[in-house]
């Protein structure tokens, strides 16, 4: 018995790394090796990214300094959904925002468009507008979203002729959220999109795409089937993302705004042995089309706009504006 | 034996008892076949590792409980004994650095038949198979979208026991020895990097899996010393269970050995409306 233990156990073996610059460096890159999903997307040489970064672990560099070599690693994919998270610090790929325009200002749409006055539930700040659109700010896919909140939000807007969805800097959050909000914008089963995740080490070993669908919401809860301009931003990431991408593809829906952040990976976390935790895009997430969105979602062909700083200092947003105007002169009816 | 003694007077007291009892034909009457039970508390550490939450081996402290109730079988009770077994068991685990909490939770049921020979010198060796459900996770709080690796498993084991009669000074005492081996089953487990958030959305394609010594490895060990104080004994013991995995390149690995002790005891049910004959033979599911 004790010699079948010992083989069994043996066949099962899991690699260990020494508490050391050296182990944990290498840790660190064999865990991304094997489980990060956009290596060939992304065109990363990981290899090489070893080699490059290997050369600067030496055995009495600090903590403080390892972890800055490894934070520089992690940037090379250029990916906001990976970080490296110590007790001093968390590493995070602000690039993929921050060369980009805000194109929102919570402040001005508060003050010149709601004139501070709005209803606020499960995560959602709305209002009638005075072009009688409905305008919905949803700040955080992180926040639940009840189906009694959209039950209140939707009836409260009933009137409106078009409503707007406003997810500008909405950084994303539970996947679960997108699907509740969907659901309130299709009367039948609708191929929301693909997920595909890694079989094995393998930078090229992933399952075969998976379609996913998203049915109405229960008979009773109230629909909407008018005019809806959600409006994007850089800072629309991950959840945000994944809801834009499947809002575009439905009818009456157009996308306002720049694009999207992207960060289709939906993020796996691991560990070092020192005890700095890991996170990392493991599974991507497609649209309905099977193409990825990992780089951003566009606008609608012709809904393209930013927010013009000089007219935000004379209180327009210039997205809101546009989706307005959009909306009301019956151009977004495809 | 004197304990056997002991459950014979049990048993002639409980029949003194139902005196207004209907007699019966005393040529019917079976053997007794008592119930051997036991409650045991186990206490002791873990290791755990499991490659879908961290590559990182924690370790910690193991404490549950298990039930047992052996007896011996109907139609052939001087051969067969039939075990039934329940367990929970809790493991509070922490990483190398200690910044880190993992805790696995499981429970297990499982029922068995096993034939058993008598050796001199008052040892009794039993063989022979068992099938059980093992249920639970591992938790590591610090992740988010992978934060539980759920182990389930249908299991059709070897199993046996076996038990040495002897004293300790003047009390009785009962040693026994019991392994159990998974031999093979169904065990389930996510892919290499699959998300519960897409078996959520409907991927349940390849969760089952057959389970072999290559790919589930298990092996429960129990050794126990009941000391008899009565009708009652204190059970006092050793436990060791190593479960280790893989499929799918994920490999699970969780060790405990814990301290057991408990309360055993051999227990009859009678029938007041139906009188026991004093002949009756009392036959053990121990011994």
């Amino acid at each position: 018995m004790t010699v079948i233990a010992v083989t069994a156990c043996g066949c099962h073996k899991v690699d260990e790394w020494d508490n050391n610059p050296q182990g944990n460096f290498e840790a660190l890159w064999t865990i991304l090796d094997e489980h990060y999903c956009f290596f060939e997307e992304k065109g990363v040489d990981w290899d090489a990214t070893h080699d490059k970064y290997a050369s600067k672990i030496n055995p009495k560099m600090t903590q403080r300094e390892l972890f800055f070599v490894c934070a520089d690693m992690l940037d090379e994919l250029k990916d906001g959904h990976t970080n490296l998270i110590s007790s001093f610090n968390t590493s995070y790929y602000r690039k993929w925002w921050s060369d980009y325009p805000e194109n929102y200002s919570e402040r001005l749409v508060e003050q010149y468009y709601l004139n501070f006055n709005y209803l606020s539930t499960g995560g959602l700040d709305y209002a009638i507008l005075p072009q009688n659109v409905g305008y919905v700010r949803y700040g955080s896919f992180a926040n639940p979203v009840g189906e009694g909140n959209l039950d209140n939000v939707l009836f409260y807007l009933e009137s409106c002729d078009a409503l707007i969805i406003d997810i500008r800097n909405n950084g994303g959050g539970n996947m679960t959220n997108v699907e509740t909000l969907v659901r309130r914008f299709i009367t039948d089963r609708t191929l929301a999109g693909y997920i595909s995740h890694k079989t094995g080490p393998g930078h090229d070993d992933f399952s075969k795409p998976y379609a996913y669908y998203f049915d109405p919401a229960d008979k009773g809860r109230i629909m909407w089937g008018k005019p809806v301009a959600v409006l994007t931003s850089r800072g629309t990431f991950s959840a945000a993302n994944n809801f834009v991408s499947i809002m575009k593809y439905l009818p009456r829906v157009s996308i306002i705004g720049s694009t999207t952040g992207g960060g289709s990976g939906m993020p796996f976390n691991s560990e070092l042995p020192n005890g700095w935790g890991v996170r990392f895009s493991a599974c991507s997430v497609l649209d309905c089309k099977g193409v990825s969105t990992e780089f951003g979602i566009d606008p609608t062909p012709g809904c393209e706009v930013d927010l013009d700083p000089q007219a935000a200092l004379d209180g327009h947003d210039t997205i809101l504006d546009f989706a307005v105007d959009y909306l009301t002169s019956g151009a977004s009816v495809r | 034996m004197r304990l056997l003694l002991r459950i014979r007077l049990l048993a002639i007291s409980l029949i003194a008892m139902s005196a207004m009892a209907p007699a019966v034909d005393a040529a019917a009457e079976e053997p007794v076949r008592p119930v051997t039970s036991a409650y045991m508390f186990n206490i002791g550490g873990a290791k755990l590792v499991n490659t879908y939450l961290t590559p990182i081996k924690y370790s910690g402290i193991d404490f549950g409980f298990a039930y047992e109730r052996m007896q011996a079988m109907k139609f052939d009770p001087d051969r067969w004994v039939m075990r039934l077994t329940a367990s929970v068991d809790m493991n509070k685990t922490e990483n190398p650095v200690r910044n880190a909490d993992m805790w696995r939770l499981v429970g297990d049921v499982s029922w068995g038949m096993t034939y058993r020979w008598r050796l001199p010198f008052g040892i009794v060796v039993a063989a022979g198979g068992s099938t059980g459900i093992d249920l639970g996770c591992m938790y590591n709080p610090r992740n988010g979208n992978n934060p539980v690796a759920v182990e389930a498993a249908w299991t059709v084991n070897a199993t046996g026991y076996a038990t040495w009669q002897t004293k300790v000074g003047r009390i009785p005492v009962t040693l026994k020895y019991q392994p159990t081996v998974p031999v093979a089953g169904v065990f389930f487990s996510p892919d290499y990097g699959e998300l519960f958030y897409e078996i959520y959305l409907g991927n349940h394609s390849g969760l089952a899996h057959f389970a072999w010594w290559g790919s589930y490895f298990r092996m429960d060990n129990l050794l126990t010393a009941d000391l008899h104080f009565g009708a009652t004994a204190l059970r006092l013991g050793f436990r060791s269970d190593l479960l280790s995995t893989k499929v799918n390149n994920i490999v699970t690995r969780a060790v405990t050995y814990s301290a057991v002790v408990g309360v055993a005891g051999e227990w009859m049910s009678l029938n007041p409306k139906k009188r026991l004959d004093p002949k009756a033979r009392i036959i053990s599911a121990l011994y």
